[in-house]
């Protein structure tokens, strides 16, 4: 079952194509990582499968609905419904503590529960750096609890921007093993990434060149 | 833990956690609160402060006797009850009356006063040496001193004589059925007889009394004990002819067509209707650099004695409000006596009135000003927090904050530093208002307990405007930079 659809999505800014035509499926549980190098349209793709931009031309369905004629505030609504989103550069609130950070999703989702968010944070191996500000975290813990952050709604689809790009290896593999598991659970998984390792742990790795989809990868050794 | 749990906690947690930049938005508004409650205090205070300052101009209200009525001490108790006490600073009643002081062969202004009060209404006075405390004491005019070389602890020795002023009754009118009359005429040698006449039922002589002390005793002075002599006016009706109605005493026809000459013209008259002399010690010479300087100050008990009468020419009034509530005032007071009308001291409550509306037209200036500031400051402040805050803010969208949201969050801030800063600028505000207070009108001021719910409300006020602009930036911010590349 398809979760996410573009149906020939075009961005153009004045004379530049960030996205040409662009087609893609992903299926429901599938986990999907976009490679390519800067200026590739990685971005714009992000953006626009997160919600956060709209495209110039083609349908983009996301979960049956079409999110490219919407309204900035239905954007909003679906973007929070149904997308976690994991950042490079992890993107905490500086001023609150780990388990306050991941309150905050559910705050503007539903309803704050902090019981929830710190096992949140004890399966992302934090529980006990709860009460941490994200100055006293390292790189790797702040990453782990932006993943606590991402899945405390139980979103459709898990939207990640480089999020190992910021973290050394130990704290990559932590971060993938996440993935792995959240992947096994049923969770859709989108990774933009230029890392060939984090592409590796995919299923299927899509490689974006001068905003057109270049290749399509399967990952034969997926799972072993 | 409910929304509005997570709400507050990530506003206090901005506030307290990210304590530099928020100081900084909270000095603003607090010292903005301070300035602002400080003014509002001296504002409402002004009147109060600058009406006791203005008091010491002097009097700015007088009570005078209407026409053809009498004012007297007793009378004036009851008209100041028209005026609360509290702004009542003074009430000073004077007589004045000519007195002669034989000795220097002079004869000055005396006004009979309450020596409690003058220093209320006229506190520009001026005293070498005390006010009298006693009877029997006077405060005289430098003038005066100067000229007949009177000082402290000289004595003076002050005669009263009743005038024929156009204000008493003639002899025909007072000659009415049960009135007391007294006359005087000059008899034998230029010694001046004086006579006390009752009138009866019938306005004819029930009784008289003669004084001819200054006559010869063996001769004119036996009229006063003579009875053969007071007999013969009794039951008569005026006017006498001597030799019809009355045989002349042996021996002193020159007195006896005095006593005569004084039942004729005999009117109704204040009973001391002759000559009193008292003795007084000076206590004080008095400076005022106007005409209080040619005046001679002695107590209404005094003044009683030498004139036999209570009665007021005027009341000074000090009264501590404002132009319009003394209008009031002395139009109530004019309307519920049927003696007694007040007047304002133009020249007093006019000054004061403009003074008045000149420095509070002033301090709402400084106010607004103040205020506009304070607005300028918190809002760069908030526009700076704001720019600080960008990917915070993005992230927050990202994470699917609605535009309510982040407006809700940022005016949730700046309401929270608008308390704060009200409570601060509330307590500082009065200690600055005192402060001012003391230095520059001399006097405390009372701490208005409305004063720190209006501040706050100011303030947060002032918080929320100042937010509107910094707001708008927030909820402008493109989620979408919390991306990579940016």
């Amino acid at each position: 079952m398809s979760l996410l659809e573009l149906k020939n999505v075009s961005k153009i800014y004045g004379e530049l194509k960030a996205l040409d035509n662009v087609s893609l499926h992903v299926d429901q549980g599938e986990w999907v990582a976009i490679m390519g190098p800067s200026g590739s349209g990685k971005s714009t793709m992000m953006n626009i499968i997160g919600c956060m931009d709209k495209p110039t031309k083609g349908e983009v369905l996301l979960d049956g609905v079409d999110i490219s004629k919407e309204s900035s505030k239905n954007l909003t609504d679906i973007r929070r419904d149904k997308i976690g989103l994991i950042f490079q550069q992890f993107h905490m609130v500086n001023y609150l503590t780990a388990v306050e950070n991941v309150m905050v999703s559910q705050y503007y989702h539903s309803m704050p529960d902090e019981q929830e968010a710190l096992e949140a944070l004890e399966r992302v191996g934090l529980r006990e750096r709860a009460k941490h500000l994200p100055s006293q975290l390292s790189g790797g813990e702040q990453q782990r609890v932006c993943v606590a952050r991402a899945l405390i709604n139980h979103p459709e689809l898990i939207l990640a921007d480089e999020p190992t790009g910021n973290l050394d290896e130990a704290n990559e593999n932590i971060v993938l093993d996440l993935f792995a598991q959240l992947h096994r659970e049923g969770t859709t998984l989108i990774v933009v990434t230029h890392d060939p390792e984090v592409a590796e742990a995919a299923q299927r790795t899509i490689v974006l060149e001068h905003g057109r989809i270049a290749r399509e990868v399967i990952n034969e050794n997926f799972g072993k | 833990m409910t929304k509005r749990r997570m709400f507050l906690r990530m506003i206090t947690a901005s506030l307290l956690r990210r304590r530099s930049r928020m100081m900084i938005a909270l000095l603003s508004i607090g010292i903005g609160a301070t300035i602002l409650a400080g003014l509002v205090t001296i504002y409402v205070d002004v009147p109060r402060q600058m009406g006791a300052q203005f008091r010491s101009y002097g009097a700015n209200m007088l009570l005078l006797p209407k026409e053809g009525a009498a004012l007297n001490r007793d009378q004036l108790a009851g008209v100041l009850e028209t005026i609360p006490q509290d702004e009542l600073i003074g009430a000073t009643p004077y007589r004045y009356v000519r007195l002669d002081m034989t000795s220097r062969q002079q004869s000055f202004t005396a006004a009979g006063t309450d020596f409690s009060q003058v220093p209320k209404t006229s506190p520009y006075f001026s005293i070498e040496g005390a006010y009298p405390e006693n009877t029997r004491e006077v405060l005289v005019g430098k003038n005066i001193a100067d000229n007949i070389g009177v000082k402290t602890g000289s004595t003076m020795e002050l005669t009263y004589q009743p005038t024929d002023s156009g204000e008493q009754a003639s002899p025909e009118e007072s000659r009415t059925p049960n009135a007391e009359l007294a006359g005087s005429a000059e008899g034998f040698g230029g010694g001046t007889v004086y006579v006390t006449v009752k009138l009866d039922g019938q306005a004819a002589i029930a009784s008289l009394e003669i004084d001819a002390g200054t006559q010869t005793p063996e001769y004119g002075g036996r009229a006063a004990e003579d009875d053969n002599f007071l007999k013969q006016f009794i039951g008569k009706t005026l006017p006498l002819a001597l030799g019809e109605d009355v045989d002349a005493l042996s021996g002193a026809t020159v007195t006896s067509e005095a006593v005569v000459q004084a039942v004729n013209t005999a009117r109704k008259t204040e009973k001391a209707a002759r000559p009193q002399t008292l003795n007084f010690t000076v206590t004080g010479i008095l400076t005022t650099g106007g005409e209080e300087e040619d005046y001679v100050f002695l107590s209404l008990d005094d003044m009683k004695t030498l004139t036999g009468s209570e009665q007021l020419d005027v009341v000074e009034l000090s009264v501590s409000a404002s132009a319009e509530q003394l209008e009031a005032y002395a139009a109530a007071i004019s309307d519920e006596h049927d003696t007694v009308q007040a007047r304002l001291v133009k020249r007093v409550t006019r000054s004061e009135a403009s003074v008045l509306e000149k420095l509070t037209a002033l301090v709402f200036l400084v106010t607004l000003v103040v205020l506009l500031l304070t607005m300028i400051c918190v809002s760069t402040t908030m526009m700076a927090v704001v720019s600080e805050r960008r990917r915070e803010i993005g992230l927050r969208k990202a994470l699917g904050a609605s535009d309510g949201s982040i407006r809700a969050e940022f005016l949730g801030e700046g309401l929270f530093l608008g308390l704060l800063g009200g409570i601060l600028g509330g307590i500082l505000g009065f200690v600055f208002a005192q402060v001012v207070s003391v230095n520059v009108f001399g006097s405390s001021i009372t701490f208005q307990p409305l004063l720190l719910p209006i501040t706050m409300i100011i303030s947060m006020l002032i918080a929320a405007l100042s937010c509107l602009l910094p707001i708008k930036r927030a909820v402008a911010i493109d989620p979408a930079i919390v991306l990579k590349g940016e």
